[in-house]
Order: structure tokens, then sequence, then C-alpha cells
């Protein structure tokens, strides 16, 4: 009897395990072929000599890396990266909780609906739209002679020194709509009964903001602060739609230059260096924000 | 300044802020729509004047001459296939890792996929697409569609399961339910708040994506909507109207889904990033 309950125990054990895999299977092996056995596999191709049309790869050991200490384009490209990523995570952040701030109200249930529609945009439609508002005879300059300031007129995306803010404002168009809902969202978790404690005991707006409804958001701005960081660091589409990078390297960002060096150049190898050592920076970056970001949650 | 005051200036902030920033996202969109319905000799003489005659033939022209039909069916089909293997890969794989810890290291895998760029896989990607002969095909891009999707789905199914009392799914088990069939009609239509959110989160990047789109899917006749679009702006870059007549075709789509379902999207949104 002791026996046969422990062979059916084990049996069932052994069924769970195999129904539990099944379940698994189809997830696992799409995730390890497609996206898990390519990321690991470019450790390797960053060390190899690879032209991406010949399959025969030869190993050069780290030759790509100490290329790319000397690689001007790829300092620029970096350099263009940060800018971008730190004026967009900034901006963006502070503009969609000041707006998370105004639409708290359900009077403006409509204007969070129209403040939703540009992220809906995919990059193609942003970019053609602002394309136009910023080429030479396009929307903003028109706007600017209308007002009478046609001093200011200028060729957004082709002066070097301003392509890339114009490309910040851009993504700022886009996006603000979606760090104003995740804000939004964190203020309306907060418990009605707080806030009229704290105007019950006479606390001024700007000290119920900064002591009350800040903390208790800090999951929000964690959660808005990575997500856009992230992203403006692998921007691609709308450079790549706008302004190729250009003029000259202007708006050359990280993800550009892998993709040119790789597609136009082909260098396979090389790009697939510089995308480890994207990878690096993203990494890094995250675990520190998320280290000081969720110390501020548990503190508050 | 008493408490009293304060808080009417602040509405009034408030009120002046949401008026800007509704002037902000409306000019630009404004300016497509003007641009698309004015003839081109006219917007260049002022963009902002009102159309003297509504050209309403140029959307019918930029819908047949940027095959944008082709584009929609194309993308629907992507978007769609994809959204639906990633439900059921995702729900079903969150399942086990959501019951059983010793399937931690397996979730630990999936979700290491979160914080790994696109860009990291590409290239190598690029050599097994052209390996297995799969670029310029759909079954490789929604392959690789699901594959870089799945690891925020399962963390977003296998949180859920995880607050969903086990003793149902026991008791079908015991009445002699097979696990899948368990699965599927007791476990999966509890999950449908999930399973929105999911599907609102992916449908915006899949129905949008121009990169994978860019790199796997060259072939004329294989062009999804966005890549329709690219083509025919580099294609007719000087006719202003017919471009932004496609662009506004090209986004209606996702505009009349959005406003249908305002309330999931709102929902869909936070819940993702909140959880996330």
């Amino acid at each position: 009897m002791g026996l046969r309950n422990a062979t059916w125990t084990n049996n069932t054990r052994l069924r769970t395990l195999i129904t539990d895999a099944l379940f698994l299977l189809p997830a696992f092996v799409v995730f390890a072929v497609f996206f898990a056995y390519p990321v690991i596999s470019s450790f390797y191709f960053s060390l190899t000599k690879w032209d991406g049309i010949n399959p025969e790869l030869k190993f050069i050991g780290l030759a790509n890396f100490q290329k790319l200490m000397g690689d001007r384009h790829f300092w620029t490209a970096l350099r263009n990266t940060f800018r971008y990523a730190i004026l967009v995570t900034v901006i963006q952040n502070v503009l969609g909780l000041i707006l998370a701030l105004a639409v708290t109200s359900k009077v403006y249930r409509g204007f969070r609906v129209l403040f939703l529609v540009p992220p809906l945009l995919s990059s193609i439609a942003i970019g053609s739209i602002w394309s136009y508002m910023y080429a030479p005879n396009g929307a903003v300059n028109s706007l600017l002679t209308l007002a009478g300031l046609e001093g200011l007129a200028q060729d957004w995306l082709g002066n070097p020194r301003l392509a890339l803010y114009s490309l910040v404002v851009a993504n700022i168009w886009k996006w603000t709509g979606m760090a104003m809902i995740i804000y939004l969202a964190g203020i309306q978790a907060i418990p009605k009964t707080i806030h009229e404690a704290a105007s019950i005991d006479g606390v001024d707006v700007w000290q119920r903001f900064r002591h009350v409804t800040f903390p208790l958001i800090a999951p929000a701005f964690t959660i808005n602060v990575v997500l856009s960081m992230i992203g403006s660091l692998k921007v691609f589409d709308i450079i790549y739609i706008m302004t190729q990078g250009g003029p000259g390297r202007a708006t050359e960002s990280i993800t550009t230059y892998i993709f040119s060096r790789a597609f136009e150049a082909n260098k396979f190898g090389y790009g697939t260096a510089i995308a480890v050592v994207m990878f690096a920076i993203i990494l890094a970056l995250s675990l520190i924000q998320l280290h000081f970001l969720t110390r501020r949650e548990v503190r508050a | 300044m008493s408490v009293k005051a304060q808080l009417l200036a602040s509405r009034l902030a408030s009120a002046l802020t949401v008026a800007l920033w509704a002037l902000f996202v409306v000019i630009p969109l404004a300016i497509m729509v003007m641009a698309a319905i004015k003839s081109p000799a006219e917007m260049a003489v002022n963009p902002f004047s009102w159309p003297q005659a509504f050209q309403w033939q140029t959307f019918q022209k930029a819908w047949e001459e940027a095959a944008l039909a082709r584009g929609i069916r194309n993308s629907l089909l992507l978007t769609s296939i994809s959204l639906l293997f990633l439900v059921l890969f995702g729900a079903s794989a969150a399942y086990p890792i959501a019951r059983r810890t010793r399937w931690a290291p397996v979730f630990y895998f999936f979700l290491a996929g979160i914080m790994v760029p696109f860009q990291l896989a590409m290239l190598p990607l690029y050599r097994l697409m052209k390996l297995f002969s799969l670029i310029n095909t759909y079954q490789g891009v929604i392959f690789i569609y699901v594959a870089v999707s799945l690891p925020m789905v399962i963390f977003l199914y296998s949180g859920f399961i995880k607050g969903i009392n086990s003793e149902l799914e026991d008791a079908a088990l015991v009445d002699g339910a097979g696990p899948f069939r368990m699965f599927w009609t007791i476990i999966f239509p509890l999950l449908k708040p999930v399973t929105s959110t999911v599907i609102i989160m992916n449908i915006m990047s899949l129905w949008n994506d121009f990169f994978i789109a860019l790199l796997f899917l060259p072939k004329k006749e294989m062009r999804t909507l966005q890549l329709s679009i690219f083509s025919f702006k580099g294609q007719y870059n000087s006719k202003l109207n017919l471009i932004m007549a496609a662009v506004i075709l090209s986004i209606l789509p996702m505009v009349i889904v959005f406003l249908a379902l305002q309330k999931q999207f709102v929902q869909g949104i936070a819940g993702g990033a909140v959880k996330g």
C-alpha cells in the first residue's frame, strides 16, 4: 500500500512537471531562439570581423572595442544621445507631472483624451508632421512671421546647432501625454482622506504637493523616469525619418550609428560592438536610477 | 496668501496650463489636416488660412498611390496574429511560473529580456533570419514581435495569476478535468483585465512598429502600413498634401480604436506602467 502510494505521488509529480513544461514550451522556444540566443551570441560577434554577407567570421579579439575608443563619430553619437536623453527625460517628466496635476479635476476629462492622441501616432506620422512644421517654408516659420518675428525664422532641421533640439521638441510633443497619464494614475491612487486631512490642517498648496502628493506618487515617478530615459537612449525612428543623423553628424544617435555601420558600411561586427557598449550604458544607468528612486519610494 | 486664495490661484494655473498644452497639441494636428485639404500652392501662401476649396480627392489619390489598402491589410495581419500568440503563449507560460517556485529560474530568464535593448539582438538576429530564410516573411517578423514583447507579458500575467486563489483549479483537477482544459476554461477567463492590458500595451507598439519592419520586411509587397507611408514620403517628397492625406488615413484606425475604448486604454497604459 505504502509503495503504491509512493509511485502514485511520483507519477503525479512527474505528470505536473511535464504539463508545466508543455505550458512553458512555446513561449520559451520563441523567446530563446529569437531573442535570448541573438543577445547572448552578440557578445561573441562583437569580437569578430563580420561583413553581414559572408557567413564566415574572423575572430579578432577586442580589436573592435579598441577601434571604438578612437572613433570620433562614435563619441559624437554618444554625446548626442546623452544630450537628447537628458533633455527628454527632464522636460517630459516636469511637463508630464505639471499636466497631471492640472487635469486632476474631472472638468478636464476631454483634455486628457486629447493629450493622449500624440502618443498613439506612429513615428512616421510624427516625422511627417514635424518635418513640415520645421521646413524652411513650413508652419513654425509662418507662425513666427505672422507674429512679426521673421528674424527668428530658421531652418530648424538644417541648422546643425538646432537640429537635435528640434527633435527633442517633437519627441516631447509625442510622449508627454503618456507620462501625464501615468502620473495621473499615481495621483488618483492617493486616498481622498489624506488630502482632506491636509486641507483641514491648513497646509498650503505647495507644502501639500511637496510633502503629500509628490512622495506618494514616487512609484509613478520611478517608472516614468526610467521609461523615458531608456526610450530616449535607444532613439532611432524619428531621427532616421527626419534627419538621417544629419546635418553632418549633428543628430547621429547610437542606434542610427549602429544601423549605418552595419547596413551601409557592412561592418556588422563593429556595429555589434557598439551595441554591446550601448547595452552596458543602459544597464548601468537603469540600475543606478532604480537604486536611488526605489530607495526614495521606501523612505516616503 | 490665504489657503483659499492659493486654491483659487492653483485652479487658474491649472486652466492656463491645460489651455496652453492643448494649443501646443492641436496646432500640429490642425496643420496636418489643413495641409491635406488645401492645395500645396494655397498652403505655401498661408498654412493657417481657411481652405478656399476642400480638396477631398487628395485622400482618394493618396489611398491609391501609397497602396494604403495593402499596407493596412499587412499591418492588420501582423498585429493581430502577433497579439494572439502573445496572449496564448504569455498566459500559458505564466501559469506554472506563478504556481510553482521551481520555475523561478525560467522566470528570471524571461525577465532579463525586459532590461535588454532590442539593438543588442538586432545584428545577430539579422544573421539568424537570413540563415533560416525568414527575411521578407510574415512568420519571421511575427516570431520577433512575440519574442521581444513576451517578457513584459509574462511578467504581467504571472503577477496577476499569483493573486488568484488556486482552490478553483484544484477542484477542477480533482473532478477529472485535464490541466490544459482546466487552464483555458477556468483560469484564462479570469485573466481578462490583464489580457486587455496586454493587448492595449502591445497593439500600439506593434501597429506603429517601424524599426523591425524596416529591417526584416523590405520587400514592396510585404510592406506594413508604416513602411508604405515611409516609402511614399520618400517618393513624393514635394507633394505635401498627398503625404499628409496618407498620414491622416494611416492614423485613423488607431485613433478610432482609442476613442471607442478610451477607458480601457487609460487603464491599460497606467496599469501596465505601474505594475512594470
